[in-house]
């Protein structure tokens, strides 16, 4: 049997920079795609035509199954996101269905924001602290950093998903981030 | 922390003084969408500005307002970064997808910032849907706090147009009577509004050296999530009893001081007994006796703008000591008992005020406002 090969993320590495750089601690982390293996995400029930919520949803699990020790029962786990460009596929759908008469679906209204995806993980995973996207990469691990050190999240889960455009595939990355082990509680 | 400036512009007209006669008015400003088509929609109501203003000019000159009404000088606001709260570019939509990757959130914030002379390091845009403004007003306020900025200016908005009009209308989650009705028995949903705001949040230190004279305080805030569902608010507004919490704690005093909240109040069926809920939890007996008024029943739901527009109704009211109406009361709803400001405008001049709001996600902010 052959192994599958990594694939190289600069996604990744960004995030574990920009987590560095932000005297952040990196619990797990995980990237798609990871090796040969990863084609296409699975389908995540209730989000429909495009692959921002399955892959966001996807290296997200990937990240917070791969945690070192459990989540402590109290942890209170930030999730915030990080895209350069949103769901620009749904984006793109709703605006050809709303030029063309066409019906728009209810599903798409549940899926117009990334906090929707967000609030799946959650649910899911117990993520109890703030939900944020923002814009850029190093202002997310900047985020999840005073989110910890306000004491409104013990750890942060920062996935950063970006959905090919003009070529080349779907990508993404979550890394799961904990204040330095020096700090001082407030 | 305070806040120094503040600009806005929503279905009322343009300006923090038209903002403030609209919502004391009391009379919502929905009406008949004539923006664009909507002939295939189940509603077709929303409270909008004459015309068709483009997101970058309005949100460029409610910035750039923000930053004269605090009296900053150009090298003031070129050491002053912009966090900026938007859905996104308005145009990546449409745009041929050679040209999308220019058009990102990012690029839209740097030239907004361009536009009225801050910083162009450091810009963030907030994408959390109707917790984005209210997000990036507490992060302004924690980095000062911690010392990581002297000053940040804030500003949000959201301008009704034909694609989240429609997504809303196939949510089923308008108003079909052209009302907005929160906590009241009989409400329908919500309707979309135009909103445009800026907040200009620095020091203490930073004001006094200046000499510029504070509007208000950002005393407190809190953002929390519910881990509950994608869409919905855990029922009995747990996440969002936590945010209020923190908020009161950070700021702190106890629920008997707060004179007035702003309530999320989207006029749905099931947030706004969350929200009840979840004042009764955080505040106990407390919550039966602040005065409550959700402002949406008049400008609208404003999307990621609506942190910063809510903010600036809350503070102008505060300081004018007239409470805002809940608008679109029809009766009691024993789910969500508050003291509603209900009929005309209260007068009362509140110390202490706090600004809610709640996303899809289950995100949720509180923010405290003192009186200088």
């Amino acid at each position: 049997m052959t192994p599958l090969a990594p694939v190289a993320s600069d996604g990744l590495a960004a995030l574990h920079a920009a987590a560095a750089a932000a005297r952040l601690t990196v619990s797990s982390s995980a990237c798609w795609p990871e090796t040969d293996a990863d084609g296409e995400p699975a389908a995540l029930a209730g989000f429909i035509e495009s692959n921002f919520s399955p892959l966001l949803a996807e290296v997200a699990g990937r990240a917070l199954r791969r945690r070192g020790e459990p989540q402590p029962s109290a942890a209170v786990t930030a999730v915030v996101m990080v895209t350069a460009l949103g769901d620009v596929t749904s984006a793109t759908r709703v605006a050809a269905a709303v030029d063309s008469g066409a019906r728009v679906s209810p599903l798409m209204f549940f899926q117009s924001v990334p906090n929707a995806v967000a609030g799946y993980l959650a649910a899911r995973w117990h993520l109890t602290g703030p939900v944020a996207c923002v814009s850029g990469t190093s202002a997310g691990l900047d985020m999840a950093a005073l989110l910890i050190d306000d004491a409104d999240a013990d750890e942060a889960l920062v996935v950063r998903v970006d959905l090919a455009v003009t070529g080349g595939g779907d990508r993404a990355a979550a890394i799961l981030v904990t204040g330095p082990a020096d700090r001082e509680r407030p | 922390m305070v806040v120094t400036g503040a600009a806005a512009a929503s279905a009322y007209g343009r300006g923090t003084e038209a903002l403030l006669a609209g919502v004391l008015s009391g009379r919502p400003a929905f009406a008949p969408v004539r923006r664009f088509d909507v002939g295939a929609r189940r509603v077709r109501f929303a409270a909008t500005m004459p015309g068709s203003p483009e997101l970058l000019t309005e949100v460029t000159r409610a910035a750039g307002e923000a930053c004269d009404d605090a009296s900053l000088s150009p090298s003031d606001r070129a050491r002053s970064p912009l966090f900026l709260a938007i859905h996104g570019d308005p145009a990546i939509a449409r745009a041929p997808r050679d040209d999308q990757p220019g058009l990102g959130p990012e690029p839209f914030t740097t030239a907004v910032a361009g536009g009225c002379g801050l910083a162009e390091q450091g810009v963030r845009c907030y994408m959390s849907a109707c917790v984005s403004a209210s997000t990036a007003i507490a992060d302004a306020a924690a980095m000062i706090a911690r010392g990581h900025a002297d000053r940040v200016v804030v500003a949000g908005g959201y301008l009704v147009d034909s694609d989240q009009f429609a997504l809303f209308d196939a949510g089923r989650v308008l108003a079909d009577d052209g009302q907005v009705r929160p906590f009241s028995a009989g409400r329908r949903g919500l309707l979309l509004g135009d909103g445009v705001g800026a907040v200009v949040v620095e020091s203490r230190e930073s004001a006094r050296a200046r000499r510029a004279p504070p509007v208000a305080r950002i005393a407190g805030w809190g953002r929390t999530g519910d881990a509950y569902h994608p869409c919905q608010p855990h029922p009995e507004g747990h996440g969002l009893a936590r945010a209020v919490t923190a908020a009161l704690q950070r700021a702190g005093i106890a629920a008997e001081d707060l004179g007035y909240i702003n309530a999320h109040g989207s006029g749905t069926g099931q947030s706004d007994p969350a929200e009840a809920s979840a004042l009764r939890l955080a505040l106990g007996d407390a919550a039966q006796a602040v005065p409550v008024s959700s402002t949406k029943s008049l400008h609208g739901q404003t999307l990621e703008a609506s942190g910063v527009l809510e903010l600036i109704v809350t503070l102008l009211a505060a300081r004018k000591g007239m409470l805002p109406v809940n608008a679109g009361f029809l009766g009691a709803d024993d789910r969500c008992r508050l003291n509603l400001v209900l009929d005309e405008a209260l007068a009362a001049t509140p110390e202490f005020a706090m600004s809610l709001n709640a996303a899809f996600g289950g995100a949720n902010t509180a923010l405290v406002i003192g009186l200088p």
